[in-house]
């Protein structure tokens, strides 16, 4: 039988003992190729240890050779970094490869480590740009204007291919299509966007009663142009009040802060920016209402005192007071038809049933008892002190007028 | 339509306030809830009739 240490090693092979073969592997990787270089990766198992040394990895994903470089920096060289490294983060380290005879592992010892253009160093960035235009003052919630009842024309500084566009136009569309939508159309992700962005805003403002700025979620990248100072301060430069709608729920951009509201998306800046019109149909139905109880009401007061009037009349008193009784039976009547006509125009059920009555008791009747309404000068005479001897008037009867003078008056002290 | 919705909301506020208040003639009563009924319908139309108009700003001024 067989060992299973296989056949023999062969006579005169070289035996190398670990140490040789470890030393062998520390001269190849001394290579100037691999000591003092930068390298681009993405932190990954990062550990800070008690010692202060940080223990992590460098990696490369998604490529086609997906590849990992255990690194170590030693807590001298940690000291100096300007971030708190997180996986994740995209970084360039500065080192050199060294081989750990004792565990048979080769690291990069980092002396050095930036982020690169990574979240952490843009949010600090943007941090600081808050404090800066938080000084300027551009954040003041005094700055803050109220918006227009009702806007006619709504500036959108957004992309013209985006959803935030479509959002916007469907629910002015559906809750206040007499809007005029005006896109300033500009890109919102990328290199210069917050250029364009300010540019666009300046374009539109003037032109519009209100604007909204902003566009849909998106990554803290996509977002970024709207932390631009350029941006927050065409926003705060803005004649017109301005709704900024940057990302979704939880996003916040610094425009947000300088604009006259902020809205969580933007759809519901489109809704704060136009009333809704069921509301105001709800609104009107309720003023018209209102007028027509207003008007009704005082159209049954005026029929009354017809009725009154009439009731008042009673002959022995006629010779006394009949022109002053006529004359403003004459003139409730003239309002009374034109009441009638307007009713007729908004046939109203519940004014129709007035008309109704209040023709019922036509004053127009009572010149068919021969009464007669007396005018000057196109108006009815009320009252016996109008007139003075010489006066020419005009005597309305039930089938026609006639011109008459004034030969005497004579006052009634009583009345 | 040269007055905006606005201008015509604030007018027929404006009219059922006097007519509230009862100030004028039966006359005038009249021809504020005229001109008043007039306004509502144009409201009306406006909100109803209206579509949505969209206007793109050419990037070069």
């Amino acid at each position: 039988m067989q060992g299973s240490s296989g056949s023999p090693v062969p006579f005169g092979t070289r035996i190398y003992g670990v140490s040789e073969v470890s030393g062998l592997i520390c001269d190849l990787l001394d290579d100037t190729r691999l000591q003092g270089i930068w390298v681009r990766g993405e932190v990954t198992n990062y550990k800070n240890h008690v010692s202060g040394h940080r223990y992590f990895s460098l990696s490369e994903q998604g490529g086609r050779n997906p590849a990992l470089i255990n690194c170590i920096m030693w807590r001298t060289s940690a000291s100096n970094l300007k971030f708190t490294p997180e996986d994740g983060m995209a970084v360039l380290a500065r080192g050199s490869v060294e081989v750990y005879e004792p565990h048979g592992r080769y690291r990069l010892i980092v002396r050095e480590m930036r982020q690169e253009g990574g979240p952490g160093e843009r949010h600090l960035m943007v941090e600081r740009w808050k404090r800066e235009l938080e000084a300027e003052g551009l954040f003041d919630p005094g700055r803050r204007r109220p918006l227009p009842a009702f806007p006619c024309r709504v500036g959108v500084v957004t992309s013209p291919t985006g959803a935030a566009i479509e959002d916007i136009l469907s629910v002015i569309s559906r809750r206040y299509p007499a809007a005029e939508v005006i896109l300033s159309p500009t890109a919102v992700q990328g290199d210069g966007a917050h250029n364009e962005i300010a540019e666009a805003l300046r374009r539109v403002d003037g032109l519009v009663d209100v604007i909204i700025v902003g566009r849909g979620g998106g990554s803290f990248e996509d977002l970024f142009a709207f932390n631009h100072p350029d941006v927050v301060r065409a926003v705060a430069a803005c004649t017109t009040p301005v709704i900024s709608a940057v990302g979704h729920e939880v996003d916040t951009a610094l425009c947000d802060f300088a604009a006259d509201l902020r809205a969580p998306t933007p759809s519901a800046a489109a809704e704060r920016a136009v009333p809704d019109r069921l509301e105001l149909l709800r609104d009107l139905a309720g003023q018209r209402d209102r007028m027509e109880t207003l008007l009704i009401r005082r159209l049954d007061a005026a029929g009354r005192e017809v009725e009154d009037l009439r009731a008042r009349m009673h002959p022995r008193r006629l010779t006394r007071r009949i022109n002053e009784r006529m004359q403003r039976l004459a003139e409730h009547e003239e309002l009374l038809r034109r009441a009638a006509l307007s009713r007729v125009q908004r046939e109203r059920s519940a004014l129709a049933e007035v008309r109704a009555r209040l023709e019922g008791k036509d004053p127009l009747a009572i010149l068919e008892r021969g009464y007669c309404i007396v005018e000057s000068e196109g108006s009815i005479v009320r009252s016996a002190g109008d007139l003075s001897p010489g006066d020419r008037v005009v005597l309305r009867m039930k089938d026609g007028r006639c011109r008459a003078v004034v030969e005497e008056v004579d006052h009634d002290r009583d009345v | 339509m040269t007055e905006t919705f606005e201008e015509m909301l604030g007018e027929l506020r404006e009219i059922v306030r006097k007519l509230e208040d009862g100030d004028g003639s039966l006359e005038e009563s009249i021809a504020m809830y005229e001109r008043g009924a007039l306004l509502v319908k144009q409201c009306e139309d406006l909100l109803t009739d209206a579509e949505i108009k969209l206007t793109k700003l050419g990037c070069e001024p």
